[in-house]
């Protein structure tokens, strides 16, 4: 929840959007958070570069950092942070905690943000048509989503992925996600279209002959935009604990490909003896969720005011 | 209101075949074979095949799940020869792995999750309101603020390590508390409290962050409406208006979500009961699946439905007690 | 055969537990001179006589698979059934170490006597033992147990009766009254065993469950599994599945009957459910009523470090051998593992040391050079390849390169949940030799029944196996025999090595009437087999176990995969027990 709400200053006459950018820029906790996300984008789309530069691969082992005897202990402080490995290593194999850190946020954003995508486009799809055609397409539409909101998704989930064993556990994994999360911003935009239907200038457009996918696409779905935006961004940390919970059950990705999630899950067991490993990934996931929470209750107090969310 | 009920009823049963329709398709078209993991390692080919046909997995799908269906209502007869079981009213068959009816199962499980739930629930009501409403309240003050950044701070927290970290302070540490090990509520109420205190505060954290958030929002909306400067207006005491009409419609949404929450929750938290290792539906479902135990699995999706679609109905009979606007 | 048993409680409590005799051969620990730290109280019991009455607390982190003795086959559920709830015709001596593997009387009044040349057993019943309810235990009733594990709706328990009773094939237990002619019960305390082939082992055999007796009148098929009738020294009071399971007393158990069994504490409560990792550091800080608790699952390899360094645990601390070796087999009938060279590859890329620090480190397994454990070497298995415990990836770039692959090639490789940080190792290092593996993880209950599919399976799978006795029989013959590759449901064989000259030297030694030379010809034979490299022996794990400081009288016993026996564990000060 940001709180000002005093009128930024931009010159008159500048467009909505405008003046949306010149509110965002005003707010610190935007930037702070804009900062953490591109931190994290940026290290999840350099992440072979990255590791490189630290000098490990994410999958290699280092069996002279830990210390057999002691169950594979990290040797050294801070769970073996050294100019060797800059975040120290993973008890027990010595694999480099950077580079796997680094490989799984882009695991973990890939799958996040691919599934926001799928949400998104199928959600904001099947919410223009029930709303603006109504009728039969909005019943079957409707009853559609409620049917998926019943169910218990993230049971489903976990079910879903445990089932299925010769498949891309990322590609599964990212349906998995995106089939349960559609209806909520179906709703939201159903909503937005409904009332949109019927102000002036959709009226306009339609008496001046323009077809139905014109004005979905010129008319209504500018208009929807605002919210949709701002319910993506909230959505996100959705997305991203999801994976995290699957990879936690042990459902997620496959050895030895690293995930946030399943590095806080390997982690878990360690989390007194080398706390170093537990809170590494734990901060990671905090600091991306908490990022795009600030970021989304910016963008809806500006994009969406009064609330389009039920 | 009749009508509206029973046209809801219907729905909810549409709702819960549909559920239970694709959870056994779900299950019993991928290639998983109960029978060979019952059969254990040394397993014959006819003894595999008694072994599909005892479990009636050689029966075509639709049959089986028709069987299950009707089963559930009329109670069927499970086995062969010497050893029948019947099961009755309401039966979801018996599990693969330890041969206990489904239900009986479930309802075993159910007080701890339910504990967990409820307990946890009235911890993040009472801790998500009133931090949401000070902060509406106190609008754009240093309380508000501070309160929210906590609050936005909180619900980004993994619970992971919310969980670790009340064990590693409360237990290692303090030794204020128990490991988590739980005591039914009729043995020693005491007991259940302190060993599931650890669970409810890191489920609590968690969802009361989220309900503070969206409790100030709707207070602030609430609190701007005109029928509050009305009450104001006639000299209402501050107190009554915030309690008797801020608070009683600025609530009609957290109550959506709560009734989705709950309902969610109390056919198992997950994580929760697998980090905090308690014996609830949520674990036993996770059992199930490492085992492919699928009457279990069925009968806990179905438990987990139903809880969400009577959490969804009620919420909304509900509404029409709170927001005397609503009709039906 | 027991194989089953002890891996899948090991993987269902992805537990580490790898086996280790003595030193640490290949690891460059900078440990105390080889010395294995979690060995210290190998061979002995610890905390002394445990005195009689109190409370035992048994913590776990998931139920038993079967408590039905018809069903019974899973190692710690053996022991825990037979030790506490049935007895058998015959049973392991109560004793830590090799002991441990000795077989004594148990409802019998010996060990059997065979005749018409060991294909015909007869076993003479002790008189006066009683089950819960006061009634006597007779030999009917251990019949009647042994039919029912034929019947399909029991399934779980030992194959020994289904692979040697005469008239068994087909048979589906007593369920539409038909009943086994091979087992003869002239009068109530006499029971007949007739074989199909000679089996001079059979009283081996009779360890299993499945020769405990169950009463008709008792029996309630599946669901006798929740409540077993008992003819052992506790009885079940309450038994929540998943939850808990209550036991006392069985006040007609006698224990002038019973040789073996000890009875100390007067209730046994198993509490399931629980986090395997918060058993550890309820054990290790060993306060209040933890003090009486003993763990079910092998201790977790992320707690030897709360654990070795601390002397007053170590103290606590037991770590017998599972003896069962791990190993990765490689399908020999198809490319690219039909060809030796390849196979060899493997061996040799291996980097056994790796795997061994993913499973717990040096202190709670042991490298394996050999098939066979150590205990059917006389304790040290024998090292005839000599490859380093890291691996030698040179040399197996250039088996590679010999074998027209100088590229490597790509192999998927089957493992069971529990050992996905072992087979991360593997993949690891078979990847810098080229060889690129891909892990397919099962969950542990279906994982026998996936690698059993001979025609769907991966062509590498990581499994172990576990001699049932001391003898070189129990063990090369089950993991390398093609004549026991079945198309599902196989085991022990997956390699599905097929070789001829290894046949027919198995059943040469299988006619050897000398022990001794049998024994050393196994010997013999191992080495042979694994210069053909069908199978690569990583390791042999320990199952460590931290226990409360009030208890005693225990150990690990060798012949249930080094779990604790529960047949003598008790309390010192039994007051201090909550009941």
């Amino acid at each position: 929840m940001t709180t000002a709400t005093a009128p930024a200053e931009v010159p008159a006459g500048s467009g909505p959007w405008q003046l949306a950018r010149a509110e965002l820029r005003r707010r610190t906790s935007v930037k702070v958070s804009l900062f953490i996300v591109a931190l994290f984008v940026l290290m999840a789309a350099g992440a072979p570069l990255l590791s490189g530069l630290g000098g490990w691969s994410p999958d290699d082992f280092d069996k002279a950092a830990v210390d057999p005897y002691l169950g594979g202990m990290p040797i050294g402080p801070l769970g073996g942070i050294s100019a060797d490995h800059w975040l120290g290593v993973e008890p027990v194999t010595g694999r480099d905690l950077f580079a796997r850190v680094v490989q799984g946020a882009q695991v973990s954003l890939l799958i996040a943000f691919t599934a926001t995508a799928i949400v998104v486009v199928a959600g904001t799809a099947a919410g223009i048509a029930a709303g603006y055609f109504g009728g039969r397409t909005d019943a079957v539409l409707s009853r559609l989503m409620d049917l998926t909101m019943s169910f218990p998704s993230l049971i489903f989930m976990i079910a879903m992925m445990s089932v299925a064993k010769d498949v891309n556990r990322i590609v599964l994994m990212t349906a998995v996600i995106g089939l349960f999360g559609w209806p909520g911003i179906a709703r939201v935009v159903r909503g937005q279209t409904l009332s949109l239907k019927h102000r002036e200038y959709v009226d306009a457009a339609r008496v001046g002959g323009s077809g139905p996918w014109r004005i979905l696409t010129r008319d209504i779905l500018p208009g929807v935009a605002g919210p949709v935006i701002a319910y993506t961004t909230l959505i996100i940390p959705g997305m991203i604990a999801t994976e995290a919970a699957l990879s936690y059950l042990g459902v997620g990705v496959r050895p030895p490909t690293p995930s946030w999630g399943q590095m806080i899950a390997e982690s878990v067991a360690f989390y007194d003896t080398d706390p170093m490993y537990f809170v590494i990934p734990s901060i990671c996931l905090f600091l991306t969720v908490l990022a795009f929470t600030l970021l989304g209750d910016a963008l809806r107090d500006i994009l969406d005011p009064r609330g389009s969310r039920t | 209101m009749i009508r509206y009920l029973s046209r809801r009823l219907i729905g909810v049963i549409g709702v819960l075949v549909a559920i239970a329709a694709v959870t056994f398709t779900i299950f019993y078209v991928l290639p998983s074979d109960p029978a060979a993991a019952a059969c254990g390692k040394s397993c014959s080919a006819e003894r595999l095949e008694a072994i599909r046909a005892h479990m009636g997995l050689d029966q075509p799908l639709w049959q089986q799940f028709w069987d299950f269906l009707s089963g559930i209502f009329t109670g069927r007869t499970l086995g062969s020869g010497q050893y029948t079981l019947h099961c009755g009213f309401p039966c979801l068959g018996y599990s693969y792995e330890n041969s206990e009816s489904v239900w009986d199962l479930l309802m075993d499980r159910l007080p701890v999750s339910a504990s967990l739930a409820c307990g946890a629930a009235v911890l993040w009501l009472l801790l998500g309101l009133s931090a949401g409403v000070t902060a509406a309240l106190r609008k754009d003050t240093l309380v508000d603020r501070v309160l929210m950044v906590g609050a936005v701070g909180a619900a980004s927290l993994p619970v992971y390590f919310t969980s670790m970290m009340l064990i590693y302070g409360l237990i290692r540490v303090a030794g204020l508390l128990p490991y988590p090990q739980y005591v039914a509520f009729g043995t020693d109420p005491l007991h259940w409290a302190s060993n599931l205190l650890l669970p409810w505060l890191a489920l609590a954290i968690l969802y009361a962050a989220m309900y503070a958030r969206q409790s100030r929002s709707s207070m602030i909306e609430t609190m701007a409406e005109p029928f509050i400067r009305t009450a104001r207006a006639k000299g209402l005491p501050r107190r009554t208006v915030v309690v008797k009409h801020g608070l009683r419609a600025g609530m009609t949404p957290i109550l959506t979500l709560f009734g989705m929450d709950l309902g969610g929750l109390l056919a198992g938290a997950v994580i929760t009961e697998s980090i905090f290792g308690l014996p609830g539906i949520g674990r036993l479902f996770h059992g199930a699946l490492s085992t492919g135990d699928q009457p279990v699995i069925l009968g806990v999706t179905l438990l987990a439905a139903t809880f969400i679609v009577v959490a969804n109905l009620a919420v909304d009979l509900l509404y029409a007690v709170v927001d005397p606007r609503v009709r039906f | 055969m027991k194989k089953r048993t002890l891996i899948a409680v090991a993987t269902a409590l992805a537990a580490t537990t790898a086996l280790g005799a003595a030193g640490c051969s290949g690891s460059k620990g900078q440990g105390s001179g080889g010395k294995n730290p979690a060995t210290a109280n190998q061979g002995a019991a610890v905390g002394g006589t445990p005195q009689k009455g109190g409370t035992l607390t048994v913590l776990s982190n998931q139920d038993f698979s079967h408590l039905d003795p018809a069903r019974n086959w899973v190692m710690s559920d053996m022991d825990f059934g037979t030790r506490l709830l049935y007895r058998t015709l015959v049973t392991y001596k109560a004793a830590p170490g090799t002991a441990g593997g000795e077989l004594v009387p148990d409802l019998a009044t010996d060990l059997g006597t065979p005749s018409n040349s060991a294909k015909t057993w007869t076993f003479h019943l002790k008189k006066g033992i009683k089950y819960e309810d006061g009634t006597p235990v007779t030999a009917q009733d251990i019949k009647y147990n042994v039919e029912r594990s034929f019947s399909p709706d029991l399934p779980g328990g030992s194959d020994y009766a289904a692979r040697y009773l005469a008239g068994a094939e087909g048979y589906q237990g007593p369920a539409q009254g038909k009943h086994l002619d091979s087992i003869k019960t002239p009068d109530d305390h006499t029971i007949v065993f007739e074989l199909r082939k000679p089996f001079a082992e059979f009283p081996n055999a009779t360890v299993m469950p499945n020769f405990a007796p169950t009463p008709k009148e008792q029996d309630k098929g599946p669901q006798y599994d929740n409540r077993p009738f008992s003819s052992g020294p506790y009885k079940i009071e309450s038994y929540e599945r998943g939850k808990k399971l209550v036991l006392v007393r069985n006040t007609h158990w006698a224990a002038s009957t019973d040789a073996v069994r000890k009875a100390y504490p007067d209730k046994l409560v198993v509490v399931m459910g629980l986090k395997a990792n918060q058993i550890d550091d309820r054990l290790i800080a060993s306060q209040g009523p933890d003090a009486s608790a003993v763990s079910w699952g092998a201790l977790r390899p992320e707690s030897a470090a709360k654990v070795l360094p601390n002397a007053e645990v170590k103290k606590r601390l037991i770590a017998e051998s599972t003896n069962c070796t791990d190993m990765v087999q490689m399908h020999t009938g198809k490319t690219p593992f039909n060809e030796v060279k390849v196979r060899q590859a493997v061996q040799y890329a291996l980097d056994k040391d790796s795997v061994l620090t993913a499973s717990g480190g040096p202190a709670f397994n042991d490298l394996s050079t050999a098939y066979m454990p150590a205990t059917l070497f006389d304790g040290k298995q024998p090292d005839t390849l000599k490859i380093p415990a890291t691996g030698d990836v040179e040399k197996a770039k250039r088996l590679l390169k010999e074998a027209g692959k100088p590229d490597g090639f790509e192999t998927k490789m089957t493992v069971s949940t529990g050992d996905k940080g072992r087979a991360e190792a593997i993949q690891q290092s078979l990847g810098k030799a080229g060889i690129k593996v891909t892990i397919e993880t099962v969950d542990p209950s279906a994982f026998y029944a996936t690698i059993g599919d001979t025609k769907n399976r991966t062509d590498m799978v990581y499994t172990g196996w576990c001699p049932d006795y001391p003898s070189g029989s129990t063990f090369l013959p089950f993991v390398f025999d093609g004549r026991f590759i079945k198309e599902k449901g196989n085991s022990g064989n997956h390699s599905l090595f097929r070789d001829k000259p290894t046949m027919k030297r198995m059943d040469d030694i299988a006619a050897m009437t000398d022990a001794k030379q049998a024994n050393a010809a196994w010997r013999k034979l191992d080495g042979e087999i694994l210069a053909k490299s069908p199978a690569v022996p990583v390791l042999v794990r320990r199952w460590p176990l931290v226990l409360g400081t009030n208890i005693a009288g225990a150990y690990g016993q060798t012949s249930f995969g080094g779990q604790l026996d529960y047949a003598t564990v008790g309390l010192k000060a039994p007051s201090k027990s909550q009941g």
